[in-house]
């Protein structure tokens, strides 16, 4: 189980989804993908696809307007 | 929540402490509050405008409202949960569009209230010019606006160039207005069929639109 990070700050919409998606698609089932956004865009449409796929999403606030998105890959 | 993210998080968790915001709205709240009555003072007019302005800037930000994403996420990533809101505020305005206008058409009022401006191919440049735009910016009018608020660097950039094309289009709106504009119609549909075949059309395309928009967002991707 591998966890892996993905830097998008600075990336408007809808570019940290498009990473996501590219991504996700290279990793293995039970591996962690966190996303690191600064677009309050980007926390809607990210966590909105990677539910819609089944996968496990959580949100955390690490700084004031910058996040992280944790997707855990179920399949 | 899964616990393997659970962990993730745990083992991860950098996030320093924060400082408490509140006190920062309510001086803000003030800020704003003060600032109308300020201007309400100056011309009643402007403080209404003020009022609406920051509702619908709040609503905006809340919402994460996107009208650049309405139209390019079905394209780009198959979603159309803002297309379905964007379809909802249309709907919701055409209401009290709609009561504004016949209201004022009952009172026998000259002129309906409203935006009402002639359509043509002007129309269709504009609209294309402005789709690949706010598809590039991150933004339309509005959502450059919010994020500017929010502090996002990139869009401040965007807000320069777009004050810097609305200025360059105000100075050839002249050419458009003489070889385009002057030489169409405005439409304004109650006119031309009726109230009630109007209103029923509207709100029969949104939900034809709506319907369509669920079916393609719930699509099974692949």
């Amino acid at each position: 189980m591998a966890e892996l990070r993905l830097d998008c700050l600075g990336e408007a919409c809808p570019v940290p989804l498009l990473k996501t998606q590219k991504k996700m698609e290279g990793m293995k089932v039970g591996d962690i993908l966190v996303v690191e956004i600064d677009h309050s865009c980007a926390m809607k449409n990210v966590p909105e696809w990677a539910r819609k796929e089944g996968h496990n999403v959580e949100i955390e606030e690490v700084d004031d307007g910058q996040w992280e998105i944790y997707i855990e890959k179920t399949k | 929540m899964s616990e393997v993210v659970q962990k993730s998080i745990k083992t991860n968790s950098k996030s320093k402490k924060k400082v408490n915001q509140i006190p920062f709205g309510v001086v803000l709240l003030i800020g704003l509050i003060g600032f109308g009555f300020f201007m309400a003072n100056q011309s009643p007019k402007s403080a209404v405008m003020w009022v609406f302005g920051v509702a619908a800037g709040f609503t905006l930000q809340r919402s994460r409202f996107c009208f650049t994403a309405s139209m390019r996420d079905p394209v780009l990533t198959g979603s159309t949960s803002l297309t379905k809101a964007v379809i909802i505020a249309i709907a919701t305005a055409t209401v009290g569009f709609a009561s504004i206008q016949y209201g004022a058409v009952i009172k026998g009022a000259e002129k309906i209230p409203g935006n009402i401006s002639p359509v043509g191919i002007h129309v269709a440049i504009g609209a294309f010019m402005f789709g690949i735009g706010m598809v590039i910016a991150g933004g339309c009018a509005s959502g450059t606006l919010m994020r500017v608020g929010e502090g996002f660097t990139m869009q401040m950039l965007s807000i320069v160039f777009f004050i810097i094309g609305s200025l360059w289009g105000a100075k050839d709106f002249g050419w458009w207005t003489n070889t385009f504009i002057s030489k169409t119609k405005p439409v304004f549909l109650p006119n031309l069929i009726g109230w009630a075949p109007a209103l029923l059309i509207q709100f029969g395309l949104l939900l034809a639109l709506y319907i369509l928009a669920d079916w393609y967002g719930n699509r099974k991707s692949e």
